[in-house]
């Protein structure tokens, strides 16, 4: 836990009072602090270098090396200090940590020397600051890439839940096609036939040699009209396809409809159809074959399949500014010269500045320094004035492109940086619920060895044996521990981990699909399989809908064993205390509810957690 | 030169103006002295110390506020969300309600929860479930409480956590305390009820050691 937590916990401890009307059951007996540490200054020695701390500072993070009982490995009796054989310039950043609750990197560091002290010391390099993170992940990175090692870049995706619709199943197939070869399948082909469709497009075009019949050369188009049409409809239909799938897989289908990728797959295909619709009259075939034009648009399609192109088209949306500017900068300027352009020909005879529209053409021509020549002025007034005109159309248009180009750069190195964050940040949060979990299997095992440490103490004790003595836990484990099994207290419900609880809701719908053979169970497996299906859904509250009154209260009914087979453990003592303890961790699938000391010798040994505390307690009981 | 001093005044007021925006922004709290709070709660000098240099350590500014409240409150319960219920606790220990928990709230509070006596805990705990401290506990109130502390337990429980169980809990605990079954729980009820409760009695001394 980061957060300098071991100071919060006497706070916590003491809020818990607010549990204690509320439950209607015995609090278990707090841990005897040993002895309480003194609040002393300890002297940490590394290297020659003296570091000095408070001993609490130090245990503000149980989970580290100094803030646990690791350090007495390294105490040195004849200096009274805790010497370590490690760098001092990194440990004064490790034992800032400590002082701050910030992790820092120091950029002059070596990354793997770095690394290593982490490790030694404990601490999980995830909570360094968000200052440092990034520099230290590109400079791990960097290093590992200049190692050739083959470190695994954790490029899994998210993990795919079980149980989509097949509706969502579709439209992630879709937006991210490397998550199943269909669908990479369906994007590689689809991409195909977008080429082939342009392409063939383009070589209907090409004139293919004379028919016999005809003097005129014809294109390709008309001379195989049927194999282009073919072509053509087979593309379509692709399409088409494409397009209903997308649409019938989108989750808001108006959003769909509304977006760029979409209207330009329409516009894709609809010429098509209107072909097929339209007769063949005159005045329409016009407007047919003008339709064909777009055709082309198919080629757009072709920015689902390249992020660069994506980019670009980003680029000029978020520049539609400085294009605007340049647009209009251009247009006045266009203006301007044409005007005095075509007043400074008008003497001349023969012009072709005709009118100031007419020069619009020249204007442009020289302002691109395109030049076509085919409009010259041929006063020398026109002349002045064309070179003007050259001049300022060079600085004209060279001033926004920089802007827009600069853009473009800053948004890809932008999305270049934001995959790499997403990917990082997915493995950062998964190593730190990884330690979480830790924490809660650490309570796990409390569990099933601390209480049955306890009282089998007493146990020995009253029988005069010395006790092998179990280390003891280190005080802030053992009040965690004591808060939490006062709110399982509390709420009449255990923390069990997830396989457990798994495996707790699949045999529970097990149990109610084989129809078991308690009395008051009606098969009705989608009210409680449902339990499972919503841990893919994030919802904090938990509930089963549509249960029947039935199945309520047989789980009620197992409710008062567990809490009986708890409060029986601290209160008193006897032979069965082991195998009451072992009731709990029992799946619900044991079905004989006849008493709550049930021998478990038979029961399915199906969880790892009932046979982990089974072959604890053989151990235990073997003192 | 009078023009250039009455220049330079308006700056300095200008500049006070800017630092006082900035002293705002940062929020700084310095406590009242050692011996006031010794006077004020039962915690002797040594342990007010230790007790707020591990405050001032998490909070150097002097002061909780209640995003950073239930991030601590939520370490300590990792499977389930501790946000609801430390967000009563922390109109519990807010007790001016300004919005931020002080050095001084929060050492009032453990002093109640750890050195005071039966009454003043179970005020404590009153005040605690009465959302809006109105007097008056009523269902709905006590069903919120309820449905934090159960929040805190997440998902992965044995037996299975179901949507009625608060709500279970909640009228077993009116049974035992509303005594004329006015459909609220006042303060003596409470008391009283918790004062007869032989459990509940001696989980009040529980936590007496943990400073």
């Amino acid at each position: 836990m980061a957060a300098g937590v071991a100071a919060w916990l006497p706070f916590a401890r003491a809020a818990a009072i607010g549990w204690m009307p509320v439950a209607s059951t015995p609090m278990p007996i707090p841990p005897q602090d040993k002895k309480k540490g003194k609040d002393g200054l300890i002297i940490l020695n590394v290297s020659g270098t003296k570091f000095q701390t408070w001993r609490t500072t130090l245990e503000r993070y149980p989970d580290t090396l100094l803030g646990s009982t690791e350090r007495d490995f390294f105490f040195h009796e004849e200096t009274n200090e805790y010497f370590f054989d490690r760098d001092p310039d990194i440990f004064r950043h490790i034992l800032n940590f400590y002082r701050t609750g910030k992790l820092h990197y120091p950029r002059q560091e070596c990354i793997s020397a770095y690394d290593e002290e982490l490790a030694f010391f404990g601490i999980i390099p995830e909570i360094i600051g968000d200052c440092c993170y990034e520099e230290y992940k590109d400079r791990r990175r960097e290093n590992a890439e200049r190692l050739q090692d083959d470190e695994e870049m954790d490029m899994s995706n998210d993990v795919t839940p079980v149980n989509l619709t097949h509706r969502e199943f579709l439209w992630r197939a879709f937006e991210n096609p490397h998550t199943s070869t269909l669908a990479l399948v369906f994007y590689y082909v689809t991409g195909f036939f977008i080429a082939i469709s342009v392409m063939a497009n383009v070589v209907e075009t090409v004139p293919c040699g004379t028919l016999p019949n005809r003097s005129k050369e014809v294109s390709c188009g008309d001379r195989y009209a049927l194999a282009f049409f073919c072509l053509d409809t087979a593309c379509v239909m692709i399409f088409t396809f494409e397009y209903l799938l997308r649409l019938i897989a989108a989750p808001s289908r108006y959003k769909f409809m509304k977006s760029v990728m979409s209207v330009i797959d329409v516009v894709a295909i609809m010429p098509y159809y209107i072909g097929l619709v339209m007769t063949d009259n005159d005045q329409v075939s016009g407007a047919f074959v003008t339709l064909r034009v777009f055709r082309v648009f198919r080629i757009f399609k072709f920015s689902r399949h390249s992020a660069g192109l994506r980019i670009l088209g980003y680029t000029l949306k978020s520049c539609a500014s400085e294009l605007g500017f340049l647009l209009f900068s251009l247009t006045m300027a266009i203006i301007i010269f044409a005007t005095v352009m075509f007043y400074a020909e008008k003497g001349s005879t023969a012009s072709k500045f005709t009118s100031i529209p007419a020069a619009f053409w020249y204007t442009i021509v020289t302002m691109t320094t395109l030049g076509y020549g085919d409009m010259v002025p041929k006063t020398i007034v026109g002349k002045v004035f064309g070179s003007i005109c050259s001049l300022s159309g060079v600085l004209v248009i060279a001033l926004p492109v920089p802007v827009i180009v600069s853009n473009f750069s800053r948004i890809y190195h932008q999305s270049q940086r934001a995959e790499k964050r997403r990917a990082q940040r997915k493995t950062r949060l998964a190593r730190i619920r990884a330690a979480k979990i830790r924490g809660t299997n650490a309570y796990m095992r409390y569990k099933q060895n601390g209480l049955l440490i306890d009282s089998l103490e007493e146990a020995a004790k009253e029988a005069g044996q010395a006790l092998v003595g179990k280390a003891p836990h280190p005080p802030f484990e053992s009040q965690h521990h004591h808060l939490l099994h006062c709110l399982e207290k509390t709420t009449n419900h255990e923390f069990v981990d997830e396989q457990t609880f798994q495996s707790n809701c699949m045999e529970i719908s097990v149990m109610n699909k084989s129809g078991s053979r308690t009395s008051s169970l009606s098969s009705s497996p989608h009210g409680l399989s449902s339990c499972c299906s919503r841990r893919h859904r994030k919802k904090s509250s938990f509930s089963l809908p549509s249960t029947n009154n039935q199945e309520l209260s047989t789980i009620q009914i197992r409710e008062r064993p567990v809490a009986n087979s708890r409060s029986s453990l601290n209160a008193k003592l006897d032979e069965t205390v082991p195998l009451k303890c072992d009731e709990p961790y029992n799946t619900p699938s044991m079905v004989s509810l006849s008493a709550p000391a049930v021998t478990s010798s038979d029961g399915h040994g199906s969880t790892t957690t009932t046979a982990y505390s089974q072959s604890n307690i053989v151990r235990v009981s073997a003192l | 030169m009078i023009q250039s001093e009455t220049l330079e005044g308006h700056q300095d007021i200008f500049q006070d103006s800017v630092e006082d925006e900035l002293e705002l922004s940062a929020v700084r709290h310095r406590p009242e002295g050692l011996e006031q709070l010794e006077a004020q709660t039962r915690f002797s000098r040594k342990e007010l110390q230790i007790l707020y240099r591990g405050f001032k350590n998490e909070c150097p500014s002097g002061v909780v506020n209640e995003e950073t409240f239930k991030d601590i409150y939520s370490q300590f319960f990792p499977q389930g969300d501790a946000s609801t219920y430390a967000h009563f606790l922390f109109n519990a220990f807010d007790t001016d309600h300004n919005g931020s928990v002080s050095f001084e709230d929060f050492v009032m509070g453990l002093s109640i929860l750890l050195r005071g006596t039966i009454q003043e805990k179970l005020n404590w705990a009153f005040n605690l479930y009465d959302i809006n401290k109105d007097g008056y506990i009523t269902k709905e109130e006590m069903l919120d409480i309820m449905k934090a502390i159960y929040d805190m337990m997440g998902k992965c429980t044995y037996p299975v956590l179901k949507e009625e169980t608060p709500r279970q809990h909640v009228e077993v605990f009116f049974q035992k305390m509303d005594k004329n079954k006015d459909g609220v729980v006042t303060i003596d009820e409470f008391i009283d009820c918790c004062q007869n409760d032989e459990n509940i009695m001696r989980s009040m001394h529980l936590f007496e050691n943990v400073l």
